[in-house]
């Protein structure tokens, strides 16, 4: 507990400090809690994500760093490896192949990576994943952007 | 994981009384996979007692032949066995025992100098391989405290069964193992044209992604070239013995060892020692586990 505190306090002033550095992400602490984050990526560029913003939530363990923070997305999103309904992301690194070498702020780079490229072998939303797998790509791209334009975007008014 | 739900079959106050997080079919499988892990696992601690070898040869009993024979010549060298929990993490536990052990009863100070210094070699390669110093950092300050209590005659001083305690508790031994860890790929990825081909021919992976699939996260068993770079980095020999089934063909049982004697990245002249190809850790493999073995006479 005394660890993970410490831990998540030195990615707190990292996060604090390298603000400019990576302007896709912008990552949070909740005010009262630093076991709770919430994270707003951009959609990659060249992507179906292109132009929306994604917002994370993440929810720190005790035993962080040795376990993975579990996250989940907020904003709907049309993407094999997320569930449609509860945002679960189905990524190894938040699973088997986690370790103290990532940090939230990795974890998000690792997610927009996740985004430009899904595996759609590995499903969590299925249909996205068969459109892809029978090689359709464009009615996962227009499903996609449609939904990036329904929950990602800013509405116009 | 293929066949997840396409339709919203769950109600919305079942979900809700699951978790406020909803329907997490994955996690769920993985917290089911921990719990049934933590309940092997609680039937035996990180490091047990040290046991009289006899306790091997009681549980083959009714097995293998070869192997009890096997057992009796191991008896002729071997003193006692000190298990360690099978969870995919006991050559690190085992290593860091039985080095710490050795360090509390030798209270070799040029061997902790030595040490140390390849410990920070250790900090600059991952510095240099590019991983942020928050990462790793923790983990390196706890291997270094557990290094400076085994000396004695100080305030901060831990006995042997204190070692043995903290061998069994969680924040230090799992701190321990991560140290190793993060040493043991930096050195990977260091000499990543002399590790290639091994890696190559086990998991067809890059070093780098070695690195990060299996030596980096917790419970990621073992394998020569884990040992053969914790052994190089730290400079610390390790004999490893091998109970198996193998048998050779003149009929006489042998137990086979290897020594994974470090390379000579600094010579260990300085302090005049010879015991350099003389491992004072010995570790008995037996496929898929490591326990700690003790010499007679040692």
């Amino acid at each position: 507990m005394q660890a993970s505190r410490a831990r998540l306090f030195k990615e707190y002033k990292e996060v604090q400090r390298e603000k400019t550095a990576d302007p896709d992400i912008q990552l949070v602490c909740d005010d009262s809690n630093i076991f709770k984050w919430t994270a707003l990526i951009k959609g990659p560029s060249e992507t179906p994500y292109e132009g929306g913003v994604f917002q994370l939530a993440f929810s720190v363990p005790e035993q962080y760093p040795l376990q993975p923070p579990q996250v989940r997305f907020l904003t709907k999103i049309f993407h094999p490896n997320v569930h449609f309904k509860t945002g679960e992301i189905c990524l190894d690194i938040l699973k088997n192949a986690w370790s103290p070498a990532w940090t939230l702020q990795s974890v998000c780079r690792a997610i927009i990576a996740l985004m430009a490229h899904p595996e759609p072998d590995s499903p969590l939303n299925c249909d996205s994943g068969n459109l892809l797998r029978s090689g359709d790509v464009r009615g996962y791209q227009s499903m996609a952007r449609m939904y990036t334009r329904l929950a990602a975007m800013p509405k116009k008014g | 994981m293929g066949d997840k739900e396409k339709e919203p079959v769950l109600e919305d106050d079942a979900m809700g009384s699951c978790s406020a997080w909803g329907n997490f079919e994955d996690d769920d499988v993985m917290q089911q996979q921990c719990s049934i892990q933590d309940d092997e696992a609680k039937k035996f601690p990180y490091v047990g007692d040290k046991e009289p070898l006899s306790s091997l040869a009681a549980e083959y009993q009714s097995g293998s032949p070869i192997l009890l024979e096997k057992i009796k010549v191991l008896d002729e060298q071997y003193a006692a066995i000190r298990r360690t929990r099978g969870d995919g993490n006991c050559f690190f536990r085992g290593f860091m025992f039985s080095y710490l052990e050795h360090i509390l009863e030798s209270q070799d100070n040029a061997e902790i100098d030595r040490v140390k210094a390849n410990v920070e070699r250790s900090r600059k390669a991952l510095q240099t391989l590019g991983y942020a110093e928050l990462t790793f950092e923790d983990f390196f300050t706890l291997f270094l405290e557990q290094l400076e209590d085994v000396i004695q005659g100080k305030e901060t001083s831990i006995s042997h069964e204190e070692l043995v305690l903290r061998s069994r508790d969680q924040s230090v031994s799992d701190y321990v193992v991560m140290f190793f860890r993060f040493v043991t790929s930096a050195e990977i990825q260091k000499r990543s044209e002399f590790f290639e081909p091994f890696i190559m021919g086990l998991t067809n992976t890059t070093v780098e992604q070695f690195c990060k699939s299996a030596v980096e996260p917790m419970g990621e068993e073992s394998d020569h070239v884990h040992i053969t770079s914790l052994s190089d980095a730290l400079g610390i020999p390790i004999r490893v013995v091998y109970l198996d089934r193998s048998s050779c063909d003149t009929g006489g049982v042998s137990v086979n060892h290897h020594d994974f004697i470090p390379v000579a990245t600094d010579l260990p002249n300085a302090s005049g020692s010879t015991e350099k190809n003389n491992p004072f850790i010995t570790l008995l493999y037996r496929p898929g586990h490591y326990d700690i073995l003790y010499p007679k006479g040692g």
